[in-house]
């Protein structure tokens, strides 16, 4: 049998191969460049803040466009609030979605059950946003917080907090929205994790006697814990960037109140509501410092997600 | 060595192979003749398919895994950092221990190789699938649907399909890797058969952990263990008189 | 007195109620707002939607631009991320395997992933936006398709790493050369896995509305021009919901309607296909 080799062929397919590798690192190298592109983008965009307001931007509860003077105090709590609300609403809802998917559910329910709360995240945020102004909001201002100020306002030290106008609309209200949100990211990853534990660790626990309750909470959580938790921070990551769910319904005002009943404001939804109508290079830039310092909060805690996770599959292949 | 009375092939000299800092095959000197069946038999773990790993430069894929010494193929040394891999997987062909049809029609699995190094035309390529699927003894099970997903075969179909994808890019060694330990002894005894018409035109080497296997159809057998030759012969006077008690020990089953 | 093990079942029984109980809480909210979303859309769904531009205030309308708007730039963005996605998802799964490059793309890809989208649309505004001079429909589709390449990158990985080595093995032991080994089996053993990927990126981005705030802005007329500013859905309702006029909300809803089973359809249909062709090995 004759074979023909053509040494053009053989050069020709070591080309192909080279670039082919070649344009695939090369699109892997743009998105790895892309988040610091990102970050560079805004720095340089809020460089007028930075030079004006300089560090004081961060503590300063000012916000005054027509003096121009800035400070991003007020969005960075109300921030941080709603989302921690979020948690504190969204943790133990997962915790039980996960736990009933992964331990209790009958199997031909798992998969209906599953796709449904994914379908939670599947929903857009402009869609709870206008949900949660025209139809969580009045009802929750009729009927919830005149039964917050009455017994959770008179509460002593957290009494404050509860008390306010029954308004609907504010950081509770916000926070809540969040938590119905995140739900479904920390349930996502909980119950991954909670798959991965070995049967054989389960059944060994089962075979001593221990009840469900007493297997999660003894076997699967302790086997898990850092990937519950990087769960918990991606959804926390989700929290505290989501922007028109929380624009809709926080209220957008630049004050600092103890109650969680008033309108507050949040950093995307400032930058949702004011950007596009900021005049002024000032005005501008403190917006966009605003933009980077919630990216990198985010970076901050999304990264600890990921380290949690990554250790976590590390712990599960010395394990297997 | 008996070897010496046919031609040479593959010659391997003083190959060392590494995974990381592992030592899998230890100063391995083997010539494999040509026209024959080689069989590599030994316990799990002795380096057999590692050996035949390194024959086609499969190893390369997988960082950390490194061969040193030679495997004179034709007089050149494939262990060479200038030898072109694709050439030289296109003239040693290897079928695995399970079937691996490509996702893609019987036909197409067929002609993916064959359209790599070789332009044919239409008529040609039907004439060239045709031919590797007859050699394979898959044609007439085929025939009528050969335009359908390879995956529908059955796993000894897939096997034999596996076979004819090697065979139709013409190479000039065939490397099998346990072919049969995935399939029922049905699909098995075709597949043997089968190995025994391609000795006719090829060098075929196989490693199989079924020493009667490798009795039925091997010329030539290599006893392995730990990374070690042990013995190397012809496949009759290993199985019954081995010059090695370690050889004859795994034979007789006082072993592994 | 309960005995030890009448205690424990009974908090047993009592958290795997709770258990029970959160299932319900989060399938309630689920139900709710599809409920509401079903219930204040019925009214307003008309042929109009589908025919006639958005109206100014106080008269009947359509919300043509705005779909008009949306598929545009939901396409454009697709186009534009998928196949760098898929380019960039390649490399990990593929070469990943040796050098700094992939560890820390994939790192940068899972923030990138979760990162606000308001950022994104900020980061487009500065490069672009600023750049061109004026908001356009070409701004809001890379705002998207910065969304859609983490989705597609992280699919495309995941599922060429579904793909068993063998598979791969098998195409190098005929001869064949590394891209082709990819592009003509891994790929497409895949398929399935990465076609469900662009529909999860393709859903997401639907109805985002963040990122086009700065870079489509908005548009009260019909454009098809990908230079001008753009209507899209989102921005739609949330400029007729902020807003104080009755016949406005009407059509918000009814966008909402729009876009809520466009995503919910996609993100079942994305499923379906997955779970048909799942690679087989």
């Amino acid at each position: 049998m004759s074979r023909k080799y053509s040494e053009i062929h053989v050069k020709r397919q070591a080309i192909q191969d080279i670039s082919f590798h070649g344009v695939t690192a090369l699109f892997a190298f743009l998105v790895f460049a892309l988040l610091f592109g990102i970050v560079l983008s805004l720095f340089q965009g809020s460089l007028p803040a930075i030079k004006t307001f300089g560090w004081h931007f961060l503590w300063s509860s000012d916000w005054d466009p027509v003096q121009e003077k800035f400070g991003a105090l007020v969005p960075i709590i109300g921030t941080l609030v709603t989302s921690t609300i979020a948690l504190l609403i969204g943790i133990p809802v997962s915790f039980g979605i996960a736990i009933f998917l992964t331990e209790l559910s009958p199997r031909w329910l798992k998969r209906p059950l599953g796709t449904a709360i994914e379908l939670l995240a599947g929903i857009p945020s402009i869609i709870y946003g206008i949900w949660g102004l025209f139809i969580f909001a009045p009802l929750f201002a009729d009927h919830v917080e005149p039964w917050i100020n009455d017994h959770l306002g008179v509460l002593p030290i957290l009494g404050p907090l509860f008390q306010g106008p029954p308004m609907g609309i504010g950081i509770l209200t916000a926070g809540i929205i969040l938590a119905i949100m995140v739900i479904p990211f920390i349930t996502a990853v909980m119950r991954d994790v909670f798959d991965v534990v070995p049967p054989m660790l389960k059944e060994s626990a089962y075979g001593l006697g221990a009840t469900t309750w007493e297997v999660v909470w003894n076997i699967v959580l302790p086997f898990t814990k850092n990937g519950v938790v990087g769960g918990i921070m991606l959804g926390l990551g989700r929290a505290l960037g989501e922007t028109m769910a929380v624009t809709f319904v926080i209220g957008n005002a630049h004050d600092l109140s103890a109650s969680l009943l008033m309108p507050g404001n949040s950093i995307s939804s400032a930058l949702a509501n004011e950007f596009n109508e900021a005049v002024g290079e000032l005005y501008t830039a403190s917006l966009i410092e605003l933009c980077l310092i919630l990216f990198l909060i985010t970076i901050i805690v999304l990264s600890l997600a990921k380290l949690l996770l990554l250790r976590m599959q590390r712990a599960e292949g010395r394990s297997s | 060595m008996e070897s010496s009375m046919n031609q040479t092939k593959l010659s391997i000299r003083d190959l060392n192979f590494y995974y990381g800092k592992f030592h899998a095959l230890k100063n391995i000197c083997l010539d494999i003749p040509e026209k024959k069946v080689t069989a590599f038999i030994g316990p799990s773990g002795c380096g057999k398919s590692t050996l035949l790993r390194v024959l086609n430069r499969m190893y390369d894929l997988y960082p950390k895994q490194t061969a040193q010494g030679q495997v004179l193929f034709d007089g050149n040394n494939i262990l060479d950092r200038a030898q072109d891999l694709y050439q030289l997987r296109a003239k040693i062909g290897m079928v695995f221990q399970k079937p691996t049809p490509f996702p893609m029609s019987i036909y197409d699995n067929i002609a993916f190789g064959v359209k790599l190094y070789e332009r044919l035309s239409r008529r040609k390529m039907d004439e060239r699938v045709e031919w590797a699927l007859k050699k394979s003894a898959l044609w007439d099970e085929v025939k009528d649907k050969i335009h359908q997903s390879g995956q529908s075969l059955s796993g000894g179909q897939q096997q034999r399909l596996c076979i004819a994808r090697g065979v139709a890019v013409r190479p000039e060694v065939l490397l099998l890797d346990e072919p049969c330990s995935a399939l029922d002894p049905i699909s098995t005894l075709k597949v043997e058969e089968l190995i025994n018409e391609l000795k006719t035109e090829y060098t075929i080497i196989m490693v199989t952990h079924n020493m009667q296997q490798a009795a039925r159809v091997s010329n030539y057998t290599a006893y392995m263990y730990l990374g070690e030759l042990i013995e190397f012969d012809e496949t009759n006077k290993i199985f019954t008189t081995p010059s090695k008690q370690a050889t004859e020990d795994y034979i007789t089953g006082k072993f592994g | 007195m309960l005995s030890l093990y009448q205690r424990r079942r009974i908090i047993n029984a009592l958290w795997l109620g709770i258990s029970f109980l959160m299932m319900t809480f989060g399938l309630f909210w689920l139900i709710w707002i599809l409920a509401t979303l079903a219930f204040h859309s019925f009214d307003s769904l008309s042929l109009d939607l589908f025919t006639k531009m958005t109206p100014p205030p106080g008269s009947q309308g359509g919300l043509l631009n705005a779909i008009v708007g949306s598929l545009l730039m939901t396409s454009a963005g697709t186009l534009i991320g998928t196949p760098i996605g898929i380019f960039a998802g390649i490399y990990l799964a593929e070469y990943g395997q040796r050098g700094w490059l992939a560890p820390a793309t994939r790192f940068m890809n899972d923030v990138l992933l979760s990162a606000p989208s308001i950022v994104i649309g900020l980061f487009v505004y500065m490069v672009v936006v600023l750049r061109m001079g004026h908001f356009s429909g070409w701004a809001g589709a890379l705002a998207l398709a910065l969304l859609v390449i983490p989705v597609q990158v992280r699919t495309t990985e995941n599922m060429l790493r579904l793909v068993p080595n063998t598979l791969r093995e098998a195409a190098a032991a005929l001869g064949a050369p590394r891209w082709k080994i990819i592009t003509s089996v891994t790929l497409r053993a895949s398929r399935a896995g990465i076609i469900t990927g662009m529909l999860l990126a393709v859903a997401r981005i639907s109805g985002e509305t963040a990122p086009l705030l700065f870079t489509a802005l908005n548009n009260q007329w019909m454009s098809t021009n990908m230079n001008e500013p753009m209507a899209n859905l989102p921005n739609m309702i949330f400029q007729f919901s902020m807003s104080p006029y009755q016949d406005w909300h009407t059509l918000a809803w009814a966008g909402a309607l729009l876009i809520t089973f466009s995503v919910l359809a996609i993100n079942i249909l994305a499923r379906v296909v997955f779970r048909d062709k799942n690679p087989s090995y």
